[in-house]
């Protein structure tokens, strides 16, 4: 919302303060400013000179040489004997007895200031000496003209300083359009004119044709017949409308102009200017149509203008050019037969007024602001109109506003020449009240408690009448009704949100809450994440984080099914198409990059969240899964030949990690692929499922992975990983380590090699030798197993050694290696008997 | 392949035996027999070079395939077993082991969550992480925002294709505020048993905004929220203003702005003092931080959660965390985070 300084002064009986200081407490106390102009400095040194004469240059068939009257106002510049200054114009409307703004030699062409300066100077042209120029509206950058010079249309004496003249030193303050979201009267200089008084600590008055305008509106005229029906009330709460005949169209004043084109209004002609004009005044938009144009389409003595929703296959041309289907449910501005405008977004391009235009209906409505938004996201029409409609204005106003804009058309031999028309469908008591909304009543003390102050009513009282709410209080409890432009205030909330801001948040007494000393419970999931990332980083693992949205190819190359995963409508690119099922993927995905990039060998994890609609309702609220999972991914170069399957790297971290969080798990083989998304990515024959040592309960997979895979994402051969369910080790989870006293005698250490089959687990080989060693081991003793070498002789395909040390400690006496090798012979024992393992 | 010239079948013999030992297949090509081929092609007399050249071609060819052939991630892999601790005949000295501890790292902006929400921790605030994907009964109706009110359009969210069961497709959430419905439910009974709802809510929100420097569509934010008796906007104030202190170590002047959010009323923007050390220059803009967006919790949000305007007030802030991690490390491009670069992520080890 670009806000002139200068314009709202003219609405303020008090001088505002300096622009910066006038910024500092606008971003305090009523939104944030984006930027400020000066646009003084574009007009720095322009004069209003007089063409005393203008003679053609000899040799050119359009030049003229003419000789300006600046009051001597110019320093430093060549002239006659008369005092005048010699300028070649080539300009089709320069002519002796004018005022031009000149630009002397020294000046900066405006429309160039900021963007690539172009500095005037006294130079030759065919021959005569041209001191700086006479400027366009186009140059002076306060309009599109460019076919002749400005005519100044002011009594002002030669030799006045053009910006001075126009009010044109001027600051413009661009102020957040998301801060008025639900101030529509803020969209007009004079909303943010109150505001400012309000925010300054001063009252402020509206100009009597706003605050209380005419309410007679039958005694305007009768020339032209008018009519107006509204078939869709609830879309279109107000309708206003009247008839102006013998309009003369032609240019705005140069005032008028260079007030719209300050706050980014291209200025068009004297009858569309003015319904700006009024719109940035008081965000209402206005409406100008062509009487006789409206009237023509229905061809009968009447003009009429129906609101209506569109009917099938009709199509409107718009003033931007552009034909439109209108959507279903938009709000249609049309003549009996034909369409004329898109209600509150555009007019119609064929009832435009233009220079031929005799007669004109001006119309000021108010529409739904929900019905305006949706029309103009359906067509991309995102136009004045619509940034004021779609805040909702308040219907309350309209007759100010269509009364006074009719007003200043009103010259010259325009006439009223129709009654107004005021067709409206208000909330009840809207209308008798002067107010959208009934009077809240409040307590000093709800506002001083959501607040922190301690105001009393008369200081409540002055802060809101500042601002025009009519406030009668009684006692401790102030009454307020709010002025018919105010939409915002409702609740008693509201009421605390205006005193507060009208006081100053920055000056609230800061306090800081009372609290209990009952410990905060500390979320059991957090803790998890907390955990693993310590120990991962600790094992030297590296965390990433990774898009929740990938690509349909990731997922059909890690072999899940994309009709698993939710899919966005409105993806920003196919590579953020879809919610990704599980991380192991993104994290695939991005050891390529990195193995280019130098690094040989790294391990990276990342923690995060998986969806499928597989679940699509299993959250509380009927909504999908969120599963918590960690992904791990370990690689090593090719070029560092390693030995043996990476899948053990995978494993050593996985079970080093759960161990760490007190979990025992037991990983075993994928006798058959599941069709299940998460097992996917990897390779049956080297990946396993983890289960909890006890209970049994899944946790996850861990593995290397399948080869369409390895091919997509150019992973080294040696690539692992894993991925784990974060809900149940959040939940087995055991901070507390298993101790073991402390004997006094040494402990006897003993290794025993097994030979079986190569077909035989492991797993289950150290389950025997575990639970044989328990039965056995003396009552008072403990006993530790481990791993020593798992072996295969070259020249014996059929089996493998398997090594275990076992440590056998005894808390009451010293053992002897002998009760350990008799131990030991169970173990052989059981091994032969249930695997046929033969004792090396 | 048959090789009519000796050296070349016996070059052959020796190459393919060595490519099984090859780490990097492709290394083969770089082998001194091989480039002892085509040096003595050079040199032979013109009449034999066509023959000779043939074979060495040819015998690259096989090389080639053979190569390509070991790479071929399609070779089935054999199995193993998955529940043995290490390979079959792995040397003692090559079993599986984990990195070197002083590479590991944690990232930035999950270091800074756990710094942040440690530190309201000690404030009295619980943590709980937010969603990442939603409906838009929590992002906007329970937010006060009405059905096809402007203000949804300043979050331009995500959706799905697919429907929750009002039919209404599921959300990518624009902003960890879905969080404050669910909060202020579980915590009324507790807030009439006079305990106050103190709760922090990182997580993972998304826009639908093009990336650049410093834009992502994905990137993390933390909601807070405090109801109880009494509670009004100098709290809100003093709680920011001491959260920010804290977070910084040292004291700071604070300001607000007015600002609009349909789920607080009043509504700010509340920003601190930029520290002196994170000042590029004095200029107006470099003196603060506008860092979060807050205000007293709407009634008819509140009332939404069964929790009743008249009697209890409360407050709720939002900001974001890759700021606060930008600046404090001078990080330049905000895309860094997603990347999962290790050039990135191990400078934080």
């Amino acid at each position: 919302m670009k806000v002139s300084y200068n314009w709202i002064q003219d609405y303020l009986d008090f001088p505002l303060p300096p622009v910066d200081e006038l910024v500092k407490k606008i971003g305090a106390q009523l939104g944030a400013v984006e930027s400020v102009t000066d646009l003084g400095v574009q007009y720095k040194g322009n004069i209003i000179a007089k063409i005393v004469s203008c003679e053609p240059l000899e040799g050119s068939d359009h030049l003229n040489v003419c000789l300006i009257d600046d009051g001597g106002a110019a320093k430093d510049v060549e002239r006659n004997s008369d005092g005048l200054v010699q300028v070649v114009c080539g300009a089709p409307n320069a002519r002796a007895g004018i005022l031009v703004a000149w630009l002397p030699p020294g000046a900066t062409v405006p429309s160039t200031v900021g963007k690539n300066p172009y500095v005037l100077e006294a130079r030759k042209l065919r021959g005569a000496m041209s001191n700086g120029m006479l400027a366009s509206p186009k140059e002076l950058a306060i309009g599109d003209s460019h076919e002749g010079i400005l005519e100044i249309d002011y009594e002002v004496l030669p030799g006045a300083d053009f910006a001075e003249t126009y009010k044109l030193n001027d600051y413009i303050i661009d102020i957040e359009n998301k801060m008025f979201t639900h101030r529509p009267d803020c969209f007009g200089q004079l909303g943010v004119a109150r505001e400012i008084a309000g925010i300054l600590g001063k009252p402020f008055t509206s100009p009597e044709w706003y605050r209380q305008p005419q309410q007679n509106l039958t005694t305007y005229g009768s020339e032209l017949k008018l009519a107006v029906k509204n078939e869709v009330p609830e879309l279109v709460p107000r309708f206003m409308a009247l008839a102006i005949s013998n309009v003369e169209i032609g240019p705005s004043s140069v005032w008028m102009q260079t007030f719209l084109n300050r706050v980014g209004i291209r200025p068009i002609n004297n009858i569309v200017d003015v319904t700006n004009y009024y719109m940035m005044l008081t965000g209402q938009p206005l409406h100008a149509y062509d009487y006789d144009k409206v009237r023509a389409l229905d061809g009968g003595d009447t003009a009429t203008l129906v609101a209506r929703k569109p009917r099938d296959s009709e199509r409107l041309t718009l003033l931007n050019g552009k034909t439109i289907d209108p959507r279903q449910d938009a709000i249609l501005i049309a003549t009996e037969t034909t369409p004329v405008g898109l209600g509150g977004v555009m007019g119609g391009a064929d009832t435009e007024v233009s220079d031929d235009t005799k007669n004109i209906i001006l119309e000021c409505a108010t529409f739904d602001m929900y019905s305006i938004r949706r029309t103009s996201m359906a067509h991309g029409i995102f136009s004045d109109a619509v940034t004021r409609f779609n805040k909702g204005q308040s219907p309350l106003q309209n007759p100010a506003v269509l009364l006074q804009a009719a007003h200043d058309m009103v010259t010259g031999t325009a006439e009223y020449a129709s009654n107004v028309i005021d067709i409206h469908n208000l909330p009840d008591g809207t209308a008798g009240r002067g107010s959208l909304h009934p009077t809240v009543s409040v307590t000093t003390e709800y506002i001083n408690s959501r607040l922190g102050l301690s105001l009393n009513a008369e200081e409540m009282t002055q802060l809101l009448k500042n601002v025009e709410c009519s406030v009668d209080t009684d006692g401790d409890t102030l009454h307020i009704t709010t002025p018919f432009w105010r939409t915002d205030i409702e609740l008693r909330e509201d009421i605390v949100e205006e005193v507060g801001r009208l006081f100053g948040f920055d000056s609230l007494p800061l306090q800081l809450p009372h609290r209990t000393v009952t410990p905060i419970v500390a979320d059991p999931l957090l803790q998890t994440k907390s955990l693993i990332r310590t120990v991962l980083s600790g094992f030297g693992a590296n965390e990433a984080l990774t898009y929740s949205f990938v690509h349909g190819k990731l997922l059909e190359a890690t072999g899940q099914d994309g009709s698993l995963a939710f899919r966005l409508n409105n993806a920003l690119s196919p590579d953020l198409q879809y919610y990704r099922i599980s991380l192991l993927p993104s994290l695939l995905d991005k050891v390529h990059a990195n193995i280019k990039n130098g690094y040989d060998e790294f391990a990276l994890f990342e923690l995060g969240k998986g969806h499928t609609t597989l679940h699509q309702d299993d959250d509380a609220d009927g909504l999908p899964k969120e599963f918590d999972m960690l992904a791990f991914v370990y690689s090593a170069h090719d070029k560092l030949k390693k030995q043996g399957a990476a899948f053990y790297q995978a494993k050593h971290y996985a079970e080093s990690l759960l161990a760490e969080l007190g979990i025992a798990v037991t990983v075993e083989p994928i006798d058959e692929m599941p069709d299940v998304p998460i097992v996917k990515p990897y390779a049956q024959q080297r990946a396993g499922y983890v289960y909890e040592a006890e209970s049994r309960e899944f946790l996850g997979i861990i593995g290397e992975l399948a080869p369409a895979i390895r091919r997509h994402l150019k992973l080294p051969a040696h690539t692992a990983g894993f991925e784990l369910h974060l809900e149940p080790i959040t939940r087995l989870m055991n901070s507390v380590k298993r101790y073991q006293p402390l004997s006094r005698y040494p402990s006897v250490e003993q290794d025993i090699c097994l030979r079986v089959t190569v077909a035989q687990p492991y797993g289950e080989l150290l389950t025997l030798v575990r639970d044989t060693l328990q039965t056995h081991v003396p009552s008072e003793a403990v006993f530790d197993l481990q791993p020593v070498d798992v072996y295969a002789r070259e020249d014996d395909s059929e089996h493998k050694q398997v090594t275990f040390r076992v440590r056998v400690t005894h808390y009451a006496r010293t053992l002897t290696d002998k009760e350990v090798t008799g131990l030991l012979d169970r173990v052989a024992e059981a091994a032969a008997e249930n695997f046929s393992a033969t004792r090396i | 392949m048959p090789y009519a010239h000796a050296r070349i079948s016996e070059a052959a013999d020796v190459l393919k035996a060595r490519l099984n030992d090859l780490a990097v297949k492709s290394d083969i090509f770089k082998a001194v027999e091989l480039k002892a081929l085509y040096d003595e092609l050079k040199v032979l007399p013109t009449e034999q070079k066509a023959a000779f050249g043939q074979e060495v071609n040819a015998l690259r060819g096989e090389l080639t395939e053979l190569v390509a052939a070991a790479q071929d991630p399609e070779t089935e892999l054999a199995s193993i077993d998955v529940t043995a601790p290490f390979a079959t005949n792995a040397p003692t000295n090559d079993r599986p082991r984990l990195l070197p501890a002083e590479h590991g790292s944690t990232h930035p902006l999950m270091t800074e969550i756990t710094t942040i929400v440690d530190i309201f921790g000690r404030m009295g605030f619980a943590a709980v992480e937010s969603r990442e994907i939603d409906d838009d009964h929590h992002m906007f109706n329970t937010l006060n925002f009405p059905e096809g009110h402007p203000a949804r359009d300043d979050y331009d969210t995500f959706t799905t294709e697919q429907k929750d069961k009002n039919g209404k497709s599921f959300i990518a959430p624009a902003h960890t505020s879905i969080m404050q419905h669910r909060i202020l439910k579980a915590g009324r009974e507790g807030l009439e048993n006079g305990t106050p709802i103190a709760s922090v809510m990182p997580g993972r929100v998304f826009r639908n905004e093009d990336l650049d420097a410093t834009h992502e569509h994905t990137f993390y934010q933390l909601e807070g929220v405090y109801v109880d008796k009494g509670v009004h906007a100098g709290m809100l104030m003093a709680t920011l203003q001491t959260f920010l202190s804290t977070y910084y170590g040292q004291d700071l002047k604070t300001k607000t702005q007015p600002f609009y959010f349909p789920f607080t009323e009043p509504s700010f923007e509340f920003a601190i003092e930029r520290p002196a050390q994170l000042r590029k220059d004095d200029s107006e803009e470099q003196q603060w931080l506008e860092l979060v967006g807050c205000g007293m919790i709407h009634p008819n949000v509140l009332r939404h959660a069964g929790i009743d305007p008249e009697i209890y007030t409360g407050f709720a802030f939002g900001f974001g965390i890759e700021r606060l991690v930008m600046m404090k490390y001078g990080i330049e491009d905000i895309r860094h985070f997603e990347s999962a670069r290790l050039d990135f992520l191990r400078q934080f080890a």
